[in-house]
């Protein structure tokens, strides 16, 4: 029988579709503008525009989806009003949400805000308790507490409530036996409690964490069921998974439950994508860089293995690649490591009183967009690429989008201004800024990793990686860039390489010295086979189901963790830690205490798929005389220079070009600068420099 | 001539490896005050000692690091004939670092290819460097040696090997001495990366390139600061504000001078009271600080931070006075309380220059705990935190409530990593409803935090202000609340008073109960904006109050 996998991704702008043919390989990819009010409208038009093409519709084995709906509903953002959520916690402590860790997100901005608190101060209720931190009980929780915090609960008519008590991380009975009997009382509503969601110490986090996910419950919840619905009511009745937070997929059904797991489904899925190229490739130490108009993002793979971060701001604002700690809800949850920053081809350039030339963070965006678009004065990174004849100068997006490349001249023409320096100068200059700032979130996922990035891969996609991929390259020292087939669809594509997983915590807080190891490789076995249950459930093959064991670890006394692979062996474990921290830090302390904060088991399967099938790359259309591609004049190294343009589709395998070079697609177009070759391996562009 | 596209290039360069100094300090750090609190702050610096980048951490450390490097430069050439290649040299002693004992400086010589191309240095604050009480910010301090030991410019590192026993003068003034090394190696690390980042620089783009971008982005610097001085437009203003002696009453004066004149700005604190026999002056980094913070404040903070920004502004506080105090007067408090109604004093005087630009009063005090002793296995524990007040009301929006207002951004401490590492068990921690002050914007909220002591007697010190004089509202809103502290022991039923500036003894099973002022409101109860919050939000927010004590702060 035919079949389709496919992977729909829903953007802020577009919901882009990539699937593949079981029986061809063949990738069809699929582009719709986003339908934010009601985004399921957008999933069900673009698979039906997919499957209207074909005469008799092929089955769909695997449906994967990526959805901004959780960070759209915390931004608040209009039709996706937060449901009323109430707040259970230890009496005395209402505001730890309210108040987070007391910083303010911008130091010298006078007119700061904080994000509104998820949860109104009256829907905040406590309950006369408290646990220490060795999970001791210092006040009970006396079932009249309990009969009263129902019965204001119940009043209240909550959609959702986080239960949140201190220290609940080290023992969770009171808040099980409070989850339990909210439940009971309240039978419509969604109860979520912190020693659930995420039992780490540090009430702040977790409460918000486990806030977050009851807020997101009933909206991600009724999001999901009419998607689902809306897909069966047009026949298509497989299974929905969802990518997660770290990359992985989970069923749509599992979701329901772990919502927090969603809060950045959309963005992780460039990395897989560039994990899965790997793969492919036979490379595991590989760089993700996604540009867009607004935004780039960097990601790491190491060792094969996508870098994950264990907490995120959700809803909050980056500075310079780094989350701004206040300004958004923190998660902890397993994140794929991003580092974002605001440049893309919108970015904005322009010369400030003092005669600083300042690149972003301010976007033209996409409306009204660079002054190459014919609707603003705006001179942005898009417009010096067409000055420089990197980007064509007619038209982009296969010609259908006119380019006003005079605009575009008198727009950088305006910053130059009294510099003194040419308007290509200029140009380069805009250019050279904007990698700059791309190169700091590839520097923030490396080296400040304690990774050294000069081995890796750079894998460069989205509308604008292709563009800059090569200088970002020189300027990490790195001597590979991978461009895969259909750029600006890439992120979607990683939907389909996606395995499921499932992720579980356990909170230790012990010394390598103290802890007892046969008690945490308990926890290991049965937190696999609870992990290998829920993945089976998922649809995941058993045999193809593997585990990973992790702790973090610190220095007893401090309060930073390295996450360390466990293969069983504690002294393995004890010098993996050393030299982490050596890598990440310049030095270690071999002489004292290490403290276990966490024990992290990671399950991976994949997907039971009956014909298991690999995409393969696109035969290319090759035309006569393609060699003798156009020429366009492109400034380089002070002079203009006739460089031959190719068009992507017409390469053939194997093919070999010499820099400089372009090569233009429909929506995206790669520089390969002088010094740089481009080959074509295996339908994705191979660009390598030149040894120095 | 070097293009403007290379000057932003490093500087950007230059931030980003502030920002990265900071970060691993902060991640390889083992006192709950520099991981968890974040209380330090990186920079470097060209040869010439000239602040060159300085990632925003802690705006009290803003002026005073460097101010402070230069005088330990001084220092370290007059006596020691200066510092060589593969050094690290620390110091703690106000007079030259800037700050107070508990602020421990680090600094690092740059050398490229055997010449000085700089340094890197970093200021985190140690929880305990000795003293009388745990902390190290004894109320009743009449000189600085009550507060800590006093570090000279010492060796830490030489020839890239650290020096144990500079580390020991530290471990044995101080009552946790496992932390001080962990801290002090964060540092080392902290300037490693420092040195790496400025020296792949050099190494780029050519020693002279490096040194001429950097020249040019200190001009821009100044030039930038200059237009935004000038957009204030000419004038001369005047403000004062007072801090609360130790019998509280509020007798101790800032007084400022602020003369805006064609892009200069010029700083008098004439009339500032004389230096006191109190823990409250201010060495003039410190002052400096509370000027540089409240001018970026009011101007662009997007300006790159560097010597240049310095350039148009002039700062003159007489020597002897509080904020620049003779050695050896008492320091500690001066770091927090002081810099904090400084930086009230000079906000206030801004504000008759740029009116819409500037709010009420904040809570006005870092409301300083410091508690310690010795466990029952004889360890010995020391812990410090500042807590967060009301926000003052902007002149568009309601203040803040709960939060660490201007001289200070530090995080809390998580009350589940604080029971873990103190015997201290936190009662109660919410927003003190009913505290901010009235307004057309109403004030923010201070916070409330009660801690029990759960094991021994342990040594306390409260540093508080804004007891007895509460923060002035503007444009005719209401004060916020004074703050208050309470005591009540084991078995007690009754809560007394005490005052904010104290140190006593606590035992098991007593309850420190701290609540901090609330902001000043701005513009007249009743006088409500279109779509502001304003009079009836405030009288609901009044109405929605916990504890009726929030209300019944004295004043």
């Amino acid at each position: 029988m035919r079949s389709l996998r496919v992977g729909i991704d829903v953007g802020g702008t577009f919901t882009d579709l990539v699937a593949v043919e079981s029986w061809s390989g063949r990738t069809i990819t699929q582009k719709l503008a986003s339908t934010p009010k009601e985004p399921q409208r957008a999933v069900c038009d673009v698979l039906a525009t997919l499957l209207a093409s074909y005469e008799s519709p092929p089955a769909i084995e695997l449906l994967a989806h990526s959805t901004t709906i959780a960070t759209n509903a915390l931004l608040g953002q209009i039709g996706l009003e937060l449901p009323r959520t109430a707040l259970v916690t230890t009496a005395g402590f209402r505001d730890v949400i309210e108040i987070g860790r007391q910083n303010r997100s911008e130091i010298y901005n006078l007119f700061v805000e904080r994000p509104r608190p998820l949860v109104a101060r009256e829907d905040r209720l406590t309950v006369r308790e408290r646990i220490d931190y060795r999970g001791r009980i210092l006040t009970p929780l006396e079932t009249t507490e309990i009969f009263r915090v129902c019965s204001e609960l119940r009043e209240r008519g909550v959609a959702a409530v986080a239960v949140c008590l201190l220290h609940s991380y080290a023992n969770d009975a009171h808040e099980r036996t409070l989850a339990q009997r909210i439940a009971e009382a309240l039978p419509a509503a969604r109860v979520v409690r912190s020693s659930q969601i995420d039992p780490q110490y540090r009430e702040y986090e977790r409460f918000s964490t486990t806030v977050v996910n009851a807020v997101l419950a009933p909206i991600v919840e009724a999001y999901l069921e009419r998607l689902v619905e809306d897909l069966q009511g047009r026949g298509i009745t497989a299974t929905l998974f969802v990518m997660r937070s770290d990359g992985g997929m989970a069923s749509a059904r599992r979701i329901r439950s772990l919502p927090a797991a969603i809060v950045e489904s959309g963005p992780a899925g460039g990395v897989i994508a560039t994990a899965a190229l790997g793969k492919r490739i036979g490379a595991s130490r590989l760089l993700s860089f996604d540009m867009g108009g607004t935004t780039a993002k960097a990601g790491a793979v190491v060792d094969g293995v996508v870098q994950i971060a264990g907490e995120f701001e959700a809803a909050g604002s980056t500075h310079s690649g780094r989350a701004v700690k206040g300004s958004g809800y923190p998660v902890r949850f397993p994140f794929v490591d991003l580092a974002e920053v605001s440049a893309g081809g919108g970015t904005i350039a322009a010369c400030d009183a003092s005669g600083a030339l300042r690149v972003g963070p301010l976007s033209a965006g996409a409306d009204p967009g660079p002054a190459c678009y014919g609707r603003s004065e705006h001179a942005t990174v898009t417009d010096a690429n067409v000055v420089l004849g990197r980007l064509n100068q007619t038209a982009l997006l296969g010609g259908a989008f006119p380019i006003d490349a005079a605009r575009a001249r008198s727009a950088i023409e305006r910053v130059a201004g009294s510099t003194g320096l040419s308007v290509e100068e200029m140009a380069l200059g805009i250019v050279a800024l904007v990698d700059h700032a791309m190169a700091k979130v590839l520097r923030i996922v490396t080296v400040e990793r304690g990774i050294d990035p000069r081995d890796f891969i750079l894998v460069a996609f989205g509308g604008g990686g292709p563009l800059h991929a090569c200088a970002l390259a020189e300027e990490l020292g790195i001597a590979r860039v991978f461009v895969p087939e259909h750029p600006g669809l890439f992120s979607a594509s990683g939907l389909l390489d996606a395995p499921l997983v499932e992720t579980e915590l356990h909170p230790l807080l012990q010394t390598t010295a103290s802890i007892d190891w046969a008690a945490t490789e308990r926890w290991f076995a049965q937190s696999e086979s609870r992990a290998a249950q829920t993945l089976v459930e998922q649809g995941a093959r058993a045999q193809s189901i593997v585990f990973r064991r992790q702790y973090d670890a610190r220095y007893r006394g401090q309060g930073f963790e390295l996450t360390i692979d466990h293969d069983g062996s504690p002294k393995a474990l004890e010098r993996r830690f050393h030299d982490a921290h050596r890598a990440r830090y310049g030095y270690d302390a071999p002489g004292e205490a290490v403290e276990l904060v966490n024990a992290k088991l990671t399950g991976v399967g994949s997907i039971a798929s009956p014909k298991a099938f690999d995409s393969v790359p696109a035969q290319p259309d090759v035309r006569e005389g393609d060699a003798t591609a156009i020429v366009r004049g492109v400034y380089l190294e002070g002079a203009w220079r006739d460089v031959p343009v190719h068009r992507r589709a017409w390469l053939a395998q194997d093919r070999r070009i010499a820099g400089p070079a372009i090569v233009e697609e429909y929506d995206s177009t790669t520089y390969v600068p002088p010094s740089w070759s481009l080959q074509v391996d295996d339908g994705a562009l191979r660009l390598e420099r030149a040894q120095a | 001539m070097i293009d403007p596209i290379t000057v932003e290039i490093v500087k950007g360069a230059l931030v980003y490896a502030g920002e990265e100094m900071g970060i691993t300090v902060r991640n390889s750090a083992y006192s709950p005050n520099i991981k968890e609190r974040l209380d330090h702050s990186c920079a470097l610096f060209d040869r010439f000692g000239r602040l060159i980048a300085q990632a925003e951490h802690i705006p009290v450390h803003l002026g005073s690091l460097p101010w402070g490097l230069n005088r330990m430069l001084e220092w370290i050439g007059r006596e020691h004939g200066g510092l060589r290649e593969g050094e690290m040299w620390v110091a703690n002693d106000p007079y030259l670092t800037g700050t107070h004992l508990n602020d421990v400086t680090v600094v690092r010589p740059i050398f490229y290819e055997g010449t000085l191309a700089g340094y890197a240095a970093n200021k985190a604050h140690h929880a305990d460097v000795g003293g009388a009480v745990p902390g190290s910010m004894p109320a009743d301090a009449t000189d600085l040696f009550a507060e800590g030991v006093v570090l000279p410019p010492l060796r830490l590192v030489r020839a890239d090997k650290i020096l144990d026993e500079t580390i020991g003068i530290l471990r044995a003034n101080s009552r946790t001495p496992e932390a001080r090394s962990g801290d002090l190696r964060a540092q080392i690390a902290g300037n490693v990366i420092g040195e790496r980042r400025l020296l792949e620089l050099c190494e780029r783009y050519g020693r002279q390139t490096f040194e001429d971008a950097v020249e040019r982005a200190l001009d821009e610097s100044e030039r930038a600061m200059r237009a935004a001085l000038r957009s204030l437009g000419d004038g001369v203003f005047s403000a004062s504000d007072y801090l609360e002696d130790r019998d509280g009453a509020p007798t101790i004066r800032i007084a400022l001078r602020l003369e805006l004149r064609d892009g200069v700005a010029r700083f008098d604190y004439d009339g500032t009271s004389p230096q006191v026999n109190a823990p409250l002056n201010a060495v003039f980094g410190v002052t400096l600080s509370g000027v540089y913070y409240a001018l970026r404040a009011v101007t662009d903070p997007a300006i790159a931070m560097n010597e240049g920004c310095f350039r148009p502004i002039e700062v003159h506080a007489p020597i002897g006075t509080l904020l620049n105090p003779r050695r050896p007067a008492p320091v500690s408090g001066g770091n927090v309380e002081t810099s904090t109604r400084n930086a009230d004093v000079v906000l206030q005087a801004l504000a008759q220059a740029a009116p819409s630009r500037v709010g009420a009063s904040s809570g006005g005090t870092m409301s300083n705990v410091m508690l310690g002793g010795v466990r029952g296995d004889g360890r010995p524990w020391s812990f410090y935190e500042t807590n967060g007040c009301g926000m003052g009301a902007r002149p568009n929006a309601d203040g803040l409530d709960a939060i660490q207002c201007h001289m200070t951004n530090t995080l809390n401490t998580p009350i589940e990593a604080l029971e873990r590492e103190f015997p201290l068990r936190v009662v109660r921690y919410e927003i003190a409803h009913g505290s901010s002050g009235g307004g057309r914007h109403c004030g923010g909220n201070g916070l409330v935090r009660a801690l029990e002591l759960t094991e021994g007697i342990a040594r306390a010190t409260l540093l508080a202000d804004r007891h007895t004089l509460p923060p002035p509202g503007a444009a005719g809103g209401e004060p916020g609340a004074c703050g208050v502290h309470r005591l009540q022991r084991e078995g007690s039923e009754t809560a007394e008073a005490l005052p904010a500036k104290t140190s006593f003894d606590l035992r098991s099973g007593d309850v420190l109960t701290i609540q901090t002022p609330g902001g000043g409101g701005y513009g007249l109860v009743g006088d409500v904006a279109p779509g502001a919050s304003g009079a009836f939000e405030a009288e609901a927010r009044r109405a929605e109050q916990v504890d009726d004590s929030n209300r019944a702060a004295p004043r």
